[in-house]
């Protein structure tokens, strides 16, 4: 099972047309990766179909880093019940 | 001086308005969008440098190749537009800064004006700007705009380029700059410079102010302010912009004039307004012109920008209506204008021209009937008199008025004078034909005659000032030393009475003879020295309201009943307030009654230190009749003050009254100015009453209250 980082990374890159090997945990999505705010709200959903979650979105669109996002839905998926692979 | 001359003699500020080149960061392909805009903006006003888009992982941006960070720019930027989202503009003006970027528009919002945490990311960025010596316009702006042929920049996400013209705009409200855009391209107004400062942490109205005082391509400086932090900075800069040589006209509108104003203006712009009946006073004392709306915003800027200035005050009126010719002369009596008699060659000339029916008279009536002939006619007669120094047309659209043929005779009129010239054609549709040439030759045109007037006053009013001598403040002799040690003796918070009068007697205001009397025998030997009528006033530093414990005796006469009063009061107080700490109670002569005002002074918040001056009683608590100044305070500004209230004439004798001491009066507000400049801790003071005699019995202190910072 892919990790909840390569998973992440995979979509953004897929979201945002970028090679996901281009992708570093400390990357801003905004500044480094150079999303649109409709492509935030974009990633959001997408996060939530790849991991199966729910997550409040003004606290899903503040997080700033890839990194950070990462430890968010590792967080949500474990309040939800969903199993992931941290490693 | 030509314009390029100017130019070449560098300003901090040009890096906003004369970039070399410019570096979008944050730029998106999506059209509509805030980032997308600007970048269209800029690259298609005709901006006369480099333009380069920061937009990671995109290949170009409308065909212009872009780059991941400013940092990844070959070449030298000048200026970085910020769109990125608040959180993250940190890391771009950082790398502006490694870069040596000149200047930042931070376009985004997100910063102070949403709370506490947005405050701290502003201060971050500002701290990073001021680091590496980066101008910064913004955050929470719309732009820049400069339509300079040698920039062409449009740095904003404004939908339109301005026209190019001779006013500049400075505003806090994006919003507002947007409609002010599209009111003047209706009514064919450009703009030099146009500024959308936002939260204006770094760079602020005062510093662009200053810079569009020496810019050769603007003539008039129209200001909207929603917020004020540094009043004292912009009254001290206004007053160099708007006197002397190259003097230029400041037009301000102040939002937040009533309570719910000031709180709408707060909550929007993340601060308070100040207290707007201060900054009323301050901001004509320095020579700016404040208004109320948009409309006389521009209908004064465009008199000043577009008409000579006026010699005076004389105004002649030539209508073909009866009706508006009289309400137009009422308007600009009452607002301060003159309308003069012509003399005999000008009352010849209009008699030979005109019908017997018409008015020869000014307001100059050529009837309803009348052609671009009689308008001619009076109108070149009107201009050509001595007593004349500007003149307004109006005209009403009658079914045999030539609208068209007026507007051009106007124009010709207007080419051979050098006097201010204004137009109300009155109507909508007819009329619309008229207006275009009036505004093609650049003749002020005003839909009511009321409007033209207000512009008119309003350029008499700067011409005036900006040829009048600076008033000088003159020191008086004081004794600030001995004021200082007995301030420096009290703690913080309200000054003990027998201190007040100290600090007043060293500073030269007329005080009562009193003393500080510690025993009742001591209280009786000074009675029986004053040889009058004595009043007893505790003093105790717990006790603010004396006459709520009894600690007020008046009116005794000897030595037995000021010992009599003095126990009395003392029990008094022991029964009342047991834990009050007595100093004593300061003995005073009885102060004859008269009339009543008050002089106060209070450290503002915005300005600093300001005097007030009001009459007592209802004149200060209901009709709120009072001025302010700020201190120290001139001759001229205290003649003023005393002058500027509604109810002056009762010091004047009116209805069979002595005239009051005024010269006193105005004296004591300059003491009192420079008694609040020379003490910091000086927070509030209140005289009041002072009560006031005529020139021979002089004015008295009948109280003081003083409260001291800390």
């Amino acid at each position: 099972m892919a990790t909840v980082e390569d998973r992440v990374k995979a979509v953004t890159g897929r979201t945002l047309n970028i090679d996901p090997g281009e992708i570093q945990a400390e990357h801003s999505f905004t500044f480094d990766l150079g999303a649109e705010s409709v492509q935030s709200v974009e990633l959001v959903a997408m996060f939530e179909e790849e991991f199966g979650i729910e997550m409040d979105e003004d606290a899903a669109l503040s997080v700033e880093t890839v990194g950070s996002a990462c430890e968010f839905i590792a967080r949500v998926c474990a309040e939800q019940g969903v199993a992931v692979d941290l490693e | 001086m030509s314009d390029q001359t100017a130019r070449n003699e560098s300003h901090p500020l040009d890096s906003i308005f004369y970039p070399k080149s410019v570096a979008v960061l944050g730029v998106t392909p999506t059209p509509e969008t805030v980032p997308n805009d600007i970048f269209r903006n800029i690259l298609t006003s005709g901006y006369t440098g480099v333009l380069y888009p920061v937009a990671p992982f995109k290949r170009s941006i409308y065909a212009v190749k872009a780059y991941r960070y400013v940092l990844d720019i070959p070449d030298e930027v000048d200026q970085a537009v910020i769109v990125y989202p608040s959180n993250v503009c940190h890391k771009a003006v950082e790398q502006c800064g490694q870069k040596g970027v000149k200047s930042i528009i931070m376009i985004s919002a997100g910063f102070r004006e949403v709370g506490p945490e947005g405050a701290k990311r502003e201060t971050g960025v500002k701290e990073i700007c001021d680091a590496c010596g980066m101008k910064l316009i913004g955050p929470n702006c719309l732009g820049v705009i400069n339509t300079d042929p040698i920039s062409m920049l449009n740095a904003s996400f404004a939908r339109k380029m301005p026209a190019r013209g001779r006013i500049a705009f400075l505003s806090q409200s994006g919003a507002l700059c947007t409609a002010v855009l599209d009111y003047a391209l209706g009514k064919g107004i450009g703009f030099s410079k146009f500024v959308s400062f936002g939260n204006k942490a770094g760079v602020t109205e005062i510093d662009l102010m200053r810079y569009l005082h020496k810019d050769p391509q603007t003539d008039v400086i129209l200001v909207y302010l929603e917020e004020l932090r540094d009043g004292r900075g912009l009254v001290e800069a206004a007053r160099e912009i708007t006197r002397g040589p190259g003097a230029k006209p400041i037009l301000l509108i102040k939002s937040g004039r009533t309570v719910q104003g000031a709180d709408a203006a707060a909550s929007h712009t993340g601060s308070l307004a100040g207290e707007d009946v201060i900054s009323d006073a301050v901001l004509k004392e320095a020579g700016i012109i404040r208004v109320d709306t948009i409309d006389k915003l521009f209908n004064s800027a465009i008199m000043m920008t577009y008409q000579p200035p006026p010699r005076g005050r004389r105004l002649a009126i030539v209508t073909n209506a009866g009706g508006p010719g009289v309400m137009a002369t009422d308007a600009a009596v009452n607002m301060g204008l003159e309308i003069p008699r012509f003399d005999d060659e000008t009352t010849g000339r209009l008699k030979s021209a005109l019908p017997a029916a018409a008015n020869i008279k000014n307001p100059v009536d050529v009837i309803g009937d009348a052609r671009a002939d009689r308008y001619s006619a009076a109108l070149q007669a009107v201009l050509d008199d001595d007593n004349v120094d500007q003149a307004l047309v109006i005209l009403t659209p009658q079914s045999m008025t030539d609208i068209e043929a007026i507007a051009e005779c106007v124009v010709a009129g207007h080419k051979k004078t050098d006097k201010p010239l204004a137009c109300s054609f009155m109507g909508g549709r007819d009329v619309q034909v008229g207006i275009n040439i009036l505004q093609a030759a650049r003749i002020p045109h005003y839909i009511l005659p009321e409007w033209a007037c207000s512009a008119l006053i309003d350029s008499n009013t700067f011409n005036e000032w900006k040829n009048s001598p600076a008033p000088e403040f003159k020191p008086l002799d004081v004794d600030a030393a001995a004021a200082r040690a007995v301030m420096d003796s009290a703690p913080g918070g309200y000054m003990r009475e027998d201190q007040c009068l100290d600090v007043l007697r060293a500073y030269g205001f007329p005080v009562p003879r009193y003393k500080l009397c510690t025993s009742a025998d001591d209280a009786a030997a000074f009675a029986d020295e004053l040889r009058c009528p004595v009043v007893l006033r505790v003093v105790s530093p717990d006790i603010i309201h004396k006459f709520d414990v009894k600690g007020v005796a008046l009116d005794l006469d000897g030595s037995d009943a000021v010992r009599g009063a003095w126990n009395d009061m003392m029990t008094h107080i022991a029964e009342v307030m047991p834990q009050a700490r007595i100093i004593g109670a300061i003995v005073r002569g009885m102060i004859p009654p008269g009339r009543e005002i008050i002089l106060g002074a209070k450290r503002d918040s915005v300005f600093g230190p300001t005097v007030m001056f009001g009459l007592g009683g209802l004149f200060v608590e209901v009709f709120k009749d009072v001025t302010f100044a700020l201190a120290p305070v001139t001759a001229q500004r205290a003649a003023s003050m005393v002058r500027g209230v509604k109810a002056y004439e009762i010091l004047t004798g009116a209805r069979g009254t002595a005239s009051a001491d005024v010269g006193g009066i105005e004296e004591c507000l300059r003491r009192l100015g420079q008694l609040v400049s020379d003490h910091p801790r000086i927070g509030e003071l209140d005289i009041n009453p002072l009560l006031v005699g005529s020139a021979d019995t002089g004015n008295l202190v009948a109280d003081v209250r003083i409260r001291l910072a800390p």
